[in-house]
């Protein structure tokens, strides 16, 4: 629970009494926001790119504001860029990979808290021995699986479609996402489970009526893990997706780097945009969560 | 009849989960090791070539492209502690100051949730010789300016690793900024009682507390790099030449390009073993550390 203890640490601090403000504080601050306007900047550079006319953008001045802002290249962005043989925009990509992201989502987030909560609250002898296996698993690069999985879902039928990176999604997650669970739910006073049991609970109706009601906080961390992991991938789309099932990064991928033709960076710049808005919009929006999400993940992983 | 649910329900919970284990990651991981001596090309076959069994490693050792590979992942190693190094920099100066923290936190934080594919787009953009950053500089008056780094062999990794910092350095702030935060008020106030200088105080002091969060970073890197290929393949394509060629990258290349499942396969293996070789100072540091706090308990 030690991102519980975090959260309230920083609370503990900002109620301390006014401090006097000293110079070398000052220059700490001005530091940090050195800093923080450098981070912006690429984020900064693929807005305003995005706004440019292109006449405007061959003039060179990168940092510049548009002189006219102009939705075209985020139009050409969206219906009209080519990817291989079509010329359907990202707009095909960003409903491919919502169409990916639904299924990987109900099977990533069953699977692994039902994993975790048999795991971490009912006695298995191998349960330590099994929780170590998946560790490991987690850091498996994907490469190194990528191949048979590739013959797995070939056999199975489904290579090509958006099913298939689905599943590998949720297959390859599940080590992962399972240890977040269990590292949660192990905290759940045993007691509980213990009384739940005298009162004739089976296993998946603790789980529906006491354990599910308890875990909002930890699935919101997990959605967010998934989310952007998923949205963001692009070797397993580009892997498994075949022509058929292509998410966004890998139409944006196929668009800008290797596409052929006179490169509008404008066009270029808002389909990589258009990419990024839905996993910043998570960030911007549950950034509380997505700092304990990512905690979680490293120091427990 | 609870009784006999209950022992049962459990164990059949589990069965997926350890199906998964065994055949998408055990038995993959042996299937790939396997394919790696068979004279499998671009599609399997499943006889062993046991005239020449370490076939596909002898050519990979012998491959200049994997040479590049594993100079460039130790490289690449090196180049982004800098991640590590910087993010500490930052959590001890947020934790310091405290005043916006929040703020600090959330715009070093956010080019973790953009893909390496957009990241690499992006900066590719930036290191263009002609409208990016360079002409910027040379406007400004620096004549010699030169940032076209990626299309030189020599500098093109140090473009990868520009950006890959920048990807990453919120992670390990947020990482270092939990571990101070995890050490006690006391020994703050101890430290300001005794007025020690703040570089005795936190080379000293914090940074032996903090070994353990350190080494943390230090793997959860090397293993990322291990993986590293979308923001190759966006930034260089792996070029210029294959002169930005990563392990990860080589493997995809042998698979998809060359179309050679067992070379692909053998290359996996290989990345498989460099994964261990980082990850099993984890396992053990973890033991011994779980070890070290139950004695510490008693």
């Amino acid at each position: 629970m030690s991102n519980i203890d975090i959260s309230q640490r920083e609370f503990k601090h900002y109620p301390e009494k006014k401090r006097k403000i000293k110079g070398s504080s000052i220059i700490t601050f001005i530091f940090l926001a050195m800093i923080a306007v450098a981070v912006m900047i690429p984020l900064y550079v693929i807005i305003v790119t995005s706004f440019k006319t292109l006449d405007q953008i061959t003039l060179g001045r990168i940092f510049d504001l548009p002189t006219t802002w102009t939705f075209e290249g985020w139009n050409k962005a969206w219906s009209e860029v080519c990817s291989g043989m079509t010329c359907n925009g990202v707009k095909a990509g960003f409903f491919t990979s919502i169409k990916i992201l639904i299924p990987s989502i109900i099977i990533s987030v069953g699977l692994a808290s039902v994993t975790g909560y048999a795991l971490a609250l009912w006695k298995i002898k191998w349960a330590g021995g099994f929780l170590f296996v998946l560790f490991i698993c987690a850091f498996v690069p994907f490469q190194v699986i990528m191949i048979p999985l590739v013959l797995i879902t070939a056999k199975l039928g489904i290579y090509g479609t958006f099913w298939a990176v689905a599943i590998v999604h949720g297959v390859l997650s599940m080590p992962f996402l399972t240890l977040i669970f269990r590292n949660f739910y192990k905290d759940i006073p045993p007691e509980l489970i213990s009384a739940a049991m005298m009162d004739s609970g089976s296993f998946w109706r603790i789980f529906g009526e006491i354990i599910l009601p308890m875990s909002g906080n930890i699935i919101i961390v997990v959605l967010i893990l998934v989310i952007t992991g998923v949205w963001n991938d692009f070797l397993i789309g580009l892997t498994f997706g075949g022509f058929g099932a292509q998410p966004m990064t890998v139409i944006l991928a196929n668009t800008v780097i290797t596409g052929t033709g006179a490169v509008r960076y404008n066009v270029d710049m808002a389909a990589a945009l258009l990419t990024a808005i839905p996993p910043l919009l998570v960030y911007f929006g549950l950034g509380k969560f997505f700092v304990q999400g990512i905690s979680a993940g490293a120091i427990k992983g | 009849m609870a009784i006999r649910y209950s022992w049962m329900s459990p164990r059949l919970a589990l069965v997926p989960a350890i199906v998964i284990t065994a055949v998408a990651f055990v038995g993959a991981i042996g299937w790939t090791l396997y394919i790696s001596f068979t004279k499998s090309r671009r599609f399997p076959n499943y006889d062993i070539y046991w005239e020449n069994f370490w076939r596909q490693y002898k050519r990979l050792f012998n491959d200049p492209n994997w040479d590049t590979a594993i100079n460039n992942l130790i490289f690449m190693t090196i180049g982004s502690a800098l991640a590590i190094l910087f993010g500490f920099i930052l959590a001890v100066l947020v934790n310091k100051e405290k005043t916006g923290e929040g703020v600090f936190r959330t715009i070093y934080l956010y080019p973790l949730a953009v893909s390496f594919i957009v990241a690499g787009i992006v900066w590719r953009w930036m290191f263009n010789p002609v409208l990016g950053i360079e002409n910027f500089l040379i406007e400004l008056g620096f004549e010699n300016a030169s940032f076209n780094w990626l299309a030189d062999k020599d500098t093109a990794m140090w473009g990868v690793i520009i950006a890959i910092v920048w990807h990453g350095m919120g992670f390990y702030l947020a990482l270092m900024l939990s571990g101070l935060k995890s050490i006690n008020d006391e020994i703050w106030n101890a430290a300001k009682l005794d007025g020690i200088s703040p570089w005795k105080f936190y080379t000293e002091i914090v940074i032996p507390m903090l070994k353990f969060t350190f080494l943390t970073c230090a793997i959860l890197l090397s293993l990322g790099v291990v993986k590293t290929y979308d923001i190759v393949l966006a930034m260089t394509g792996g070029g210029p030449g294959t002169s930005s060629w990563t392990p990860a990258y080589f493997v995809v290349n042998a698979y998809a390009t060359r179309g050679n499942m067992g070379y692909a396969s053998s290359a996996a293996f290989m990345m498989l073993l460099i994964t261990l070789a980082i990850f099993l100072p984890l396992v053990l540091l973890t033991r011994w550390q779980v070890k070290r706090r139950a004695r510490e308990a008693v």
